[in-house]
């Protein structure tokens, strides 16, 4: 963004011949929302040029979900704007007043928030302004507001054909002090001309070229190149350096220490690899993390799940425990699931160019959060707000890898750039980037549901021992929440569901990895322990797993409908010979999807392959289509590949994986064919990008089961798992 | 010095000969297109096309293309529409986008020398490729559309 279209209240102040919705312009206020300042919702926003070009605040940031199209177009269809005038500018600073209201206004991009999160603000601010440029042409043509319409940067009045653009309107003398006697309406859902059309997201073109910027990508003047050595265990620190070696190396400029690591610092990115490869460095080896080993881990948050340690509610209804008393059989079984990588193609890097007094400085960098990033700048540098630029580059991934308080990457090139006095770029290696990742926690999960003598369901009680993700990701979002944590138990609020005793608890175990949040956040886990369970439980009380589930869902129609869906989907495609199908219910959040999955087993491998998926997705209003379509279709797949590879091990607090050969990712010669119905429906919009992928490890698992006779209980499910379950 | 054909340019350099490919690409011609993804030859980020055969660009180094024709996405055509690129926005393939570089350019590679391949060869033959945000099945279609425009 040039500075001239800069969008913030100083750029308004400044810009006398620009409209802006908001408080900025000239003092505008709205009379009817005056008394609760609601009319600052507004402000900046948008901004309409007198050359009739529109200009759109995109407060999130864009790491393949498609919102950078999508939050834009929300506004811009009440604007009822020219899409093809409509530019997107990014928000490049923590400014609060367009902070996520699904995050208590922090600019933080995940949880799929984005469109549910800014919907009605994006709206009120679109219909806000179109309704200021209607009520200025009455005012200067003399007409009633009721006879002006509007529709692609025009405003018109039908009875005299007359016609004004948007440009010409803005540029009316008092434009900006145009009161509205009453609040803007809003479009029904029938007027939308955006909004659920098939528009193409426009972020497409440059990444066909590879013309889109990524951090790893930028290039400024007199720019240096760090990469960083790393202690192995979390917790320590250089003991003992030598780099005489590294510093002869040519082009290496310097060789500085960082809290956790060395990083060489050289005019190219091949010496400062080259002078990396010759440091010598020991490392302090007191971290009590070299205690633990990803098996040893999985066994004792086992013990946790299966014991007596009281754990934090999570959703309770009734009595779960005087229900199962009352049981005629009790099921009871234990689901384990293992670290997970996000594995990101594009690895951590970023850009500084810290200031000479060292209080400021420029960064690059693709985060999932203005807030967190200038607060890690700010804290590093000891300096306020003012003195640090952001630009946020668009993300070669995100799935929850860059949300931290606390990113070190961006770190490590502040503290490079001050101690070189130059601009510096930092990359990780993939190694060091799966070496120093922070994973989908291991969880072991307790589950028990009673059946009464017909059959039916009486008490669920979902049992979940895993660390806190928020408390060691966000300490300061800890103290707001806790004991309540989100990231590690979403999924297990089990809501679709109507089940009269019921309790979902989390036992909060020790954290022995980096932890973070991961496509899905709990319902990564806890939605394949309670569907697999549940399918489980049906298969106890001998009824079909599609009749059980719909039989406990009393009070949902819209989740028995998208289960009608999937079986009529699935059922349309006759079945392959040695295969079997698998259906689990679960969704994201508000969202609510089934799935079902075709898989087979090699007997002798143990490989299983999933061939096809059908799966009915219920999201509420759907702003982009195609793109929804696309997002869900990567999360099924995102599903199938950590329900069959994806995983982590820790041997003494070191992370054993080193690259893509043995971390393990779905290619495009296992996906399996996906079909996809979404729901169409004028309800409140509600998650997608995270919706796809929750249901597929239930779906595998219950079709393995289908198959084989055998229950799969611990995700992955590696070959070797499978031989185990089926000797 | 070392010297080769870049995107039918002739270029010269004095960079170091062991330099990887991808390296020089990237921060030393400023062909940003081509990406990082791995350095071991497991994710297709850095497809390049060397000789008009696809390579993995960090597993080569200068020395290994001094008089050779070297490929990039961004000397794949002008204005970005080769078939395989108009095809990736008509089928609205990218999500993050970092992996369609080298996923179009292990495209390009196939469709010339097998103009019109089945499903499962596209397939295999994409499996070089890693895409995280899993655009797979778009991929397979977006080749598909390619394949037909280019064989029409």
């Amino acid at each position: 963004m040039t500075d001239s279209i800069r969008v913030s209240r100083r750029f308004f102040l400044k810009a006398g011949s620009a409209a802006a919705v908001g408080l900025a312009m000239g003092g505008f206020r709205l009379e009817a929302y005056a008394e609760d300042d609601a009319d600052a919702v507004f402000a900046g926003w948008v901004e309409i040029h007198p050359d009739n070009s529109v200009h759109i605040l995109f407060p999130s940031t864009e790491m393949g979900q498609g919102s950078e199209t999508g939050l834009p177009l929300i506004l811009a269809d009440e604007l009822d704007a020219d899409w093809e005038r409509v530019s997107i500018h990014q928000l490049n600073e923590d400014d609060r007043r367009f902070g996520n209201p699904a995050f208590g206004r922090v600019l933080y991009t995940a949880g799929s928030s984005a469109v549910y999160g800014y919907f009605e603000v994006l709206r009120q601010a679109g219909a806000h302004l179109r309704d200021m440029m209607r009520q200025r042409v009455a005012d200067e043509w003399g007409v009633d507001l009721d006879t002006l319409a509007t529709s692609n940067n025009n405003v018109t009045h039908a009875a005299s054909g007359r016609r004004i653009s948007y440009g010409e309107v803005v540029a009316l003398p008092g434009f900006s002090q145009t009161r509205l006697n009453q609040p803007a309406e809003l479009k029904t859902h029938e007027q939308f001309t955006l909004i659920g059309k098939p528009v193409p997201r426009r972020d497409i073109p440059n990444k066909s070229t590879g013309k889109a910027k990524f951090a790893i990508d930028v290039r400024v003047p007199d720019m240096l190149y760090a990469t960083v050595i790393r202690a192995p265990v979390e917790g320590e620190s250089v003991a003992s350096l030598n780099d005489k070696a590294a510093r002869a190396t040519k082009d290496v400029v310097d060789v500085i220490t960082l809290p956790d690591g060395v990083a060489v610092i050289a005019k190219t990115m091949h010496a400062s690899f080259a002078g990396r490869s010759k440091l010598k460095v020991s490392w302090t080896e007191t971290s009590p993390f070299r205690n633990h080993s990803s098996d040893k881990t999985l066994e004792a948050y086992k013990r946790v799940a299966e014991g007596e340690q009281p754990g934090e509610a999570w959703r309770s209804s009734g009595d779960v425990n005087a229900a199962l008393e009352t049981a005629d059989q009790i099921i009871d079984e234990t689901y384990t699931s293992d670290y997970a990588y996000h594995a990101q193609i594009e690895p951590m890097a970023a850009v500084a160019r810290v200031d000479p007094d060292g209080k400021g400085a420029e960064i690059w960098v693709g985060s999932q959060t203005q807030s967190w990033t200038m607060r890690t700048a700010t804290q590093v540098l000891q300096t306020t707000p003012d003195r640090i630029k952001l630009n946020m580059m668009t993300m070669g991934g995100g799935f929850g890898r860059r949300t931290e308080l606390m990113q070190n990457y961006v770190r490590d090139a502040l503290l490079c750039s001050k101690a070189s006095k130059q601009a510096v770029k930092v990359v990780w290696t993939r190694t060091d980037d799966i070496k120093f990742g922070a994973f989908r926690p291991a969880a072991a999960q307790r589950m028990r549901a009673g059946l009464d003598s017909n059959g039916r369901l009486v008490g669920f009680h979902h049992r979940v021992a895993t660390p806190s993700v928020i408390q060691y990701f966000n300490p300061v979002r800890w103290r707001q929440v806790a004991p309540n944590d989100i990231v590690s138990m979403r999924g297990a609020e089990n809501k679709f569901y109507n089940i009269d005793d019921f309790l979902a608890e989390h036992v909060i175990t020790e954290r022995h990895a980096r932890i973070l949040p991961w496509r899905g956040i709990g319902a990564a886990y806890t939605s394949f322990a309670a569907e697999a369970f549940i399918d489980e439980v049906a298969a106890r009380a001998g009824v079909d797993p599609f009749a059980f589930r719909k039989s406990i869902m009393t009070d949902n129609p819209r989740g028995v409908a998208l289960l009608d869906k999937v079986q009529t989907m699935s059922a349309a495609v006759p079945l392959t010979e040695g295969r079997a199908r698998g259906l689990a219910f679960a969704g994201y959040g508000d969202t609510q999807a089934a799935g079902v999955a075709e898989i087979s087993v090699d007997r002798k491998s143990g490989e299983i392959r999933v061939h096809h998926v059908w799966v009915a997705v219920d999201a509420g209003l759907i702003v982009s289509p195609d793109n929804a379509h696309n997002q869900i279709e990567g999360g099924v797949l995102w599903g199938v590949s950590s329900a069959l590879y994806e995983r982590v091990t820790i041997t003494n607090g070191q992370v054993d994986q080193q690259n893509f050969f043995d971390y393990v990712l779905l290619r495009n010669n296992r996906a399996p064919a996906i079909d996809i119905h979404i729901s169409k429906n004028n309800e409140r919009p509600t998650q997608v990008g995270e919706a796809g992928n929750p249901m597929v490890a239930p779906a595998v698992a219950n079709a393995f089961f289908a198959l084989t006779g055998r229950r799969i209980r611990h995700l992955p499910f590696t070959p070797d798992r499978v031989l185990k379950v089926l000797a | 010095m070392i010297s080769f054909t870049l995107n039918g340019t002739r270029v010269e350099t004095d960079a170091d000969p062991d330099t990887l490919l991808l390296i020089y690409l990237r921060e030393e011609a400023g062909l940003t297109g081509t990406k990082y993804g791995c350095g071991v030859a497991m994710c297709g980020a850095c497809m390049i096309h060397m000789e008009d055969n696809p390579m993995f660009s960090c597993q080569i180094t200068l020395a290994g293309v001094a008089g050779l024709n070297i490929k990039t996405i961004e000397g794949l055509s002008e204005d970005g529409n080769h078939p395989l690129q108009k095809a990736w926005v008509a089928e609205q393939v990218p999500q993050c986008g970092y992996c369609q570089s080298g996923q179009i350019m292990r495209a390009a590679a196939l469709l010339d020398t097998n103009p019109t391949p089945s499903e499962s060869e596209i397939r295999e033959w994409m499996s070089t490729n890693l895409c995280r945000c899993s655009t797979y099945n778009r991929i397979v279609k977006a080749v598909q559309r390619a394949s037909k425009e280019i064989s029409s």
